[in-house]
């Protein structure tokens, strides 16, 4: 509403906006209009702003009636006697007409008589171009005349041939017939039109008896065959859809699982399957049939589309060779494709990141190893810049930190054996010396275990505290390869106690 | 109205077929006027030129034109009233009007009596069976135009017609009526001659009717055909037992025996519209011992169950029994032979298109059960047939009407009448060459 604006204005006490006269003179016009129907008090009371109100408060009426025939003139109609201007003669039938104020027009449905255009000839040209041995002059006339008043609907032409001595024209003799005498008689009359009109005009006649009689053949021997054959053929219709669909399923499938697998998109155009992986449920022989077709096609064609396999490595090589100093120049560099022989499914290599492939440590050490390279101030996981160089100084880094902590745990463990040994030493000097049961060995081998473990876990917590100077080495060590450590202390003494202890933790 | 091409000129259209003449305004979809075909007459007194008192009443110059008979009834109580000494006669044999004295006293009893209009006002569309002759349609035509005064007329044929009712240019036609039974290919809205074929089927199907009601069986007596108005009481009795009921013995004496036999085989054709049908798949013992017997009572009083044997009448229409083609030399051909030989006689190109749109019509062809059959034995040789069997009775038994009743009412048809000029001036050959 115009007003708002106004009333909100004086309501939050706000002066008057710059544009006072605005308002103004578009409530007295909106005053001038006060619609019917109500009050001009009421309407001065509760002004345009309730126009739904107004519309309600309308005088009511009836439903308007439909009107019909536009304008609402009354439409005469008139009981008429009319002729027909497609009739030659005089007879005038009654219908009723609508009275327009042009008088009546001439019969709406006389243009749907169309007389066909027919040929004629004269004796002089029937004996000068049209002479057939078969056909006589009067015969002629006669066909001519049943596909007037047929116009031209052979069968029924057919079905009404009755010439005196008919010697049984079949359909395609009146027709042949009929065709080249209109045939004969375009070419050899003076043409007034162009010569491609004519040409257009004489192929409109054509017929060729030949194709038509073995036509109508094929139709008979169709319809002729057994239900045994029908039914072969049947069967055999469903097996062709059923093989067609079954390869368009194979293929579907094929291209998906390529592109999941191998990736088609970005990879070689062209790869071959192997041989033992036959997809879903084809059945044999499509699938060999399939088989056949592709072999046919990929030897037939050699579309650019679809390089057949024998010319893949060939057209790769030269492509390499020539441009190795554009690759230089743009720092290309080109990972060389390891086939043997043939590209494989396997051997497939499709495009990467470079950052994907970031070496990773091996599952069992990768926390020393990541420990080790924090050490160093280095994020095995995130390279800033993985360039070819970087991407190899962080492998060969991640070699030699692997084998660093190789070498220490390998240490570690000597070291750790020849304290065992010597307290082992000590140990039988001590026995030897108070003679103890040998029974107590005998049990030895579930519990050393334990012992050793525990020791490992002191070992950890002790490391953990000495901080990252040292790897902990053992720790990992113990808990990859447990049964390392109960080969090594298969010598131990501890108590009984511990075996279960083992079997939890296991 | 141009949109459907209609341009009515208040046509009429006449269909006279074997048991009922169809009249009616063209454009309307049922006929105005049915009127039996078979008409009763006594036969002209062989003494005079006395004209009766009550012969005057009904028609006027009658005696005087038509030595044939001195008074003729039409109309729903014309043969179906019994009259003393009154003779049945239909001018109709195989479908073709055979005796055309009493042509127009029919069609002016449905024009002036039932229609109430004047036939000189309105142009006259007349059917005819495929099988008509020159000199039939010619004479029709002169019928029309000496006796009715018509402005224009046109003969058309049933089979076309047919097929137009049934909203179709290339058909085949399957007509089943009261006496014949025929196949008609139709294309492009013409007949193809060479493709007709016919035979009087319906007649074999009531000589089988007829002898299965009359002759005793063990489980059954033969029956009396006795008409209800030859009976003056009867009482009702147990299934299979006399019947107790006593003749109109006043009445005995002055039946004739066309009559009679008009008014048994009234009975018969009840009794086969009520009770006989046909197996849908076939004849099989099994199936025709299994379907329930059905009942039903004669004017006499006299009733019975008709178990598997009202079947048998129905197989007629299909197939012959043995024992009775080596018993008849020339049957009447049945519905499959005759589409056989019809679809022979086609261009191989046009049973295709003709088997897709099987038209089944005529009153025969309500026979219960007729049609499942039909259209089961046609796919068993024809995949692809397909049957337009309208399920409206009126559609069915007047589809001949129906379709004369669309032709005459479209804008395009209206330069094909012969007008009354044309006859005068170029005589009966103009109607060979006008309604082909």
């Amino acid at each position: 509403m115009a007003a708002s604006a106004a009333d909100i204005r004086s309501a939050l006490s706000i002066p008057e906006s710059s544009t006072p006269a605005a308002p103004q003179p578009k409530k007295s016009t909106a005053a001038a209009r006060k619609p019917e129907g109500i009050s001009r008090e009421l309407y001065s009371l509760i002004g345009p702003s309730a126009p739904s109100l107004a519309a309600q408060l309308a005088k009511p009426r009836l439903k308007q009636k439909p009107k019909f025939g536009g304008a609402g003139a009354k439409v005469r109609w008139e009981l008429r006697a009319f002729k027909n201007p497609a009739r030659s003669d005089s007879l005038e039938l009654r219908h009723w007409e609508k009275v327009t104020p042009d008088g009546p027009s001439e019969y709406p449905f006389s243009k749907y008589s169309v007389q066909p255009n027919t040929y004629t000839y004269s004796q002089d040209e029937y004996t000068r171009f049209l002479e057939d041995k078969e056909w006589t002059k009067e015969e002629t006339d006669y066909l001519f005349s049943v596909v007037q008043d047929y116009d031209s609907r052979w069968y029924i032409i057919h079905d009404r041939y009755e010439y005196p001595n008919d010697p049984q024209r079949s359909l395609e003799d009146l027709r042949d017939r009929y065709y080249s005498v209109c045939r004969k008689l375009i070419r050899h009359r003076p043409w007034a039109g162009d010569d491609l009109a004519k040409a257009a005009l004489v192929s409109s006649f054509q017929f060729d008896k030949e194709r038509e009689v073995m036509r109508k053949k094929y139709i008979t021997s169709l319809e002729n065959r057994t239900p045994d054959q029908i039914a072969e053929e049947e069967a055999l219709y469903v097996e062709v859809k059923r093989l067609e669909h079954n390869e368009r399923k194979f293929k579907r499938d094929r291209e998906s699982l390529l592109r999941i697998l191998a990736g088609i998109d970005s990879g070689l155009p062209d790869i071959v399957e192997d041989d033992g992986v036959p997809l879903g449920i084809t059945g044999d022989a499509s699938n060999t049939k399939a088989k056949k077709k592709k072999g046919g096609q990929t030897t037939d064609l050699d579309s650019p589309a679809t390089p057949s396999v024998a010319s893949l490595p060939a057209s790769k090589r030269p492509h390499s060779t020539k441009n190795a100093a554009y690759d230089s120049q743009h720092c290309i560099t080109r990972t060389e494709v390891p086939s043997t022989s043939v590209a494989t499914k396997a051997a497939h290599q499709p495009a990467y990141l470079r950052s994907f492939k970031l070496p990773t440590p091996k599952a069992a050490i990768a926390p020393k190893i990541s420990q080790s390279l924090a050490e160093l101030g280095v994020k095995h996981t995130r390279l800033v810049m993985p360039t070819r160089e970087n991407v190899h100084r962080l492998e060969a880094l991640m070699e030699a930190t692997t084998s660093l902590v190789e070498t220490k745990r390998v240490v570690d463990k000597v070291d750790y054996d020849i304290q065992v040994l010597k307290t082992r030493l000590g140990l039988r000097e001590q026995s030897h010396s108070a003679n103890g049961g040998e029974a107590k060995i005998e049990g030895g081998d579930s519990m050393d275990i334990d012992n050793s473990q525990v020791g490992d876990a002191e070992n950890e917590e002790g490391e953990g505290g000495r901080g990252q100077s040292v790897v902990s080495v053992r720790s990992g060590r113990s808990r990859k390869h447990p049964r390392r450590s109960m080969s090594v202390s298969s010598v131990d003494t501890a108590s009984t106690r511990a075996g279960t202890k083992r079997q939890k933790r296991g | 109205m141009v949109n459907y091409g209609g341009d009515e000129v208040s046509a009429l259209v006449i269909d006279i077929g074997t048991s009922s003449l169809r009249a009616g305004y063209a454009g309307d979809d049922t006929p105005k006027a049915i009127i039996p075909t078979s008409y009763g007459f006594h036969p002209p007194q062989p003494d005079t030129d006395v004209v009766m008192s009550d012969n005057t009443a009904e028609n006027p110059e009658q005696p005087a034109e038509k030595p044939k008979f001195s008074k003729i009834y039409i109309g729903q109580s014309g043969p179906s009233m019994w009259r003393a000494g009154m003779e049945i006669g239909n001018p109709l044999e195989n479908g073709l009007i055979r005796d055309f004295n009493p042509i127009k006293p029919l069609i002016e009893h449905a024009i002036n009596k039932v229609m109430l209009c004047n036939s000189a006002e309105h142009p006259i569309l007349v059917t005819e069976p495929t099988w008509n002759t020159p000199a039939n349609r010619e004479r029709m035509a002169e019928i029309m135009f000496e006796d009715f005064n018509v402005p224009a007329f046109y003969i058309a044929n049933t089979g076309v017609l047919n097929a137009f009712a049934a909203g179709k240019g290339s058909a085949l036609v399957i007509d089943v009526g009261q006496s014949m039974a025929s196949v008609t290919p139709v294309v492009d809205g013409f007949v193809l001659r060479k493709g007709l074929a016919y035979s009087p089927l319906p007649k074999l199907v009531y000589a089988q009717a007829r002898h299965l009601i009359t002759a005793p069986t063990q489980h059954r007596r033969g029956v009396e055909l006795i008409p209800h108005q030859l009976i003056a009481s009867k009482l009702p009795v147990d299934v299979g037992a006399m019947p107790k009921f006593t003749f109109r013995e006043d009445r005995i004496a002055g039946t004739t025996e066309s009559w009679r036999n008009w008014a048994e085989a009234r009975e018969v054709d009840e009794w086969v519209q009520t009770v006989a049908g046909v197996l849908e798949q076939g004849w099989n013992d099994q199936q025709a011992a299994q379907r329930p017997a059905r009942q039903y009572e004669f004017p006499t009083g006299y009733n019975a169950y008709y178990g598997s044997d009202r079947f048998v009448v129905g197989e007629q229409f299909f197939t012959h029994s043995p024992a009775l083609i080596a018993s008849n030399p020339n049957l009447p051909k049945s519905i499959p032979q005759l589409i056989t030989e019809a679809l022979r006689a086609c261009d191989p190109e046009l049973r295709q298109v003709i088997m897709g749109n099987v038209v089944l019509t005529g009153g025969g062809t309500l026979f219960s059960g007729l049609a499942d059959r039909l259209s089961n034995e046609l796919a068993r040789t024809f995949p692809h047939a397909k049957i337009h069997a309208p399920g409206n009775p009126i559609e069915r038994r007047y589809g001949g009407w129906l379709g004369g009743s669309i032709l005459a009412s479209l804008g395009t048809f209206h330069q094909l009448w012969i007008s009354r000029e044309e006859w005068q001036e170029h005589g009966k050959p103009i109607v060979g060459q006008r309604c082909k």
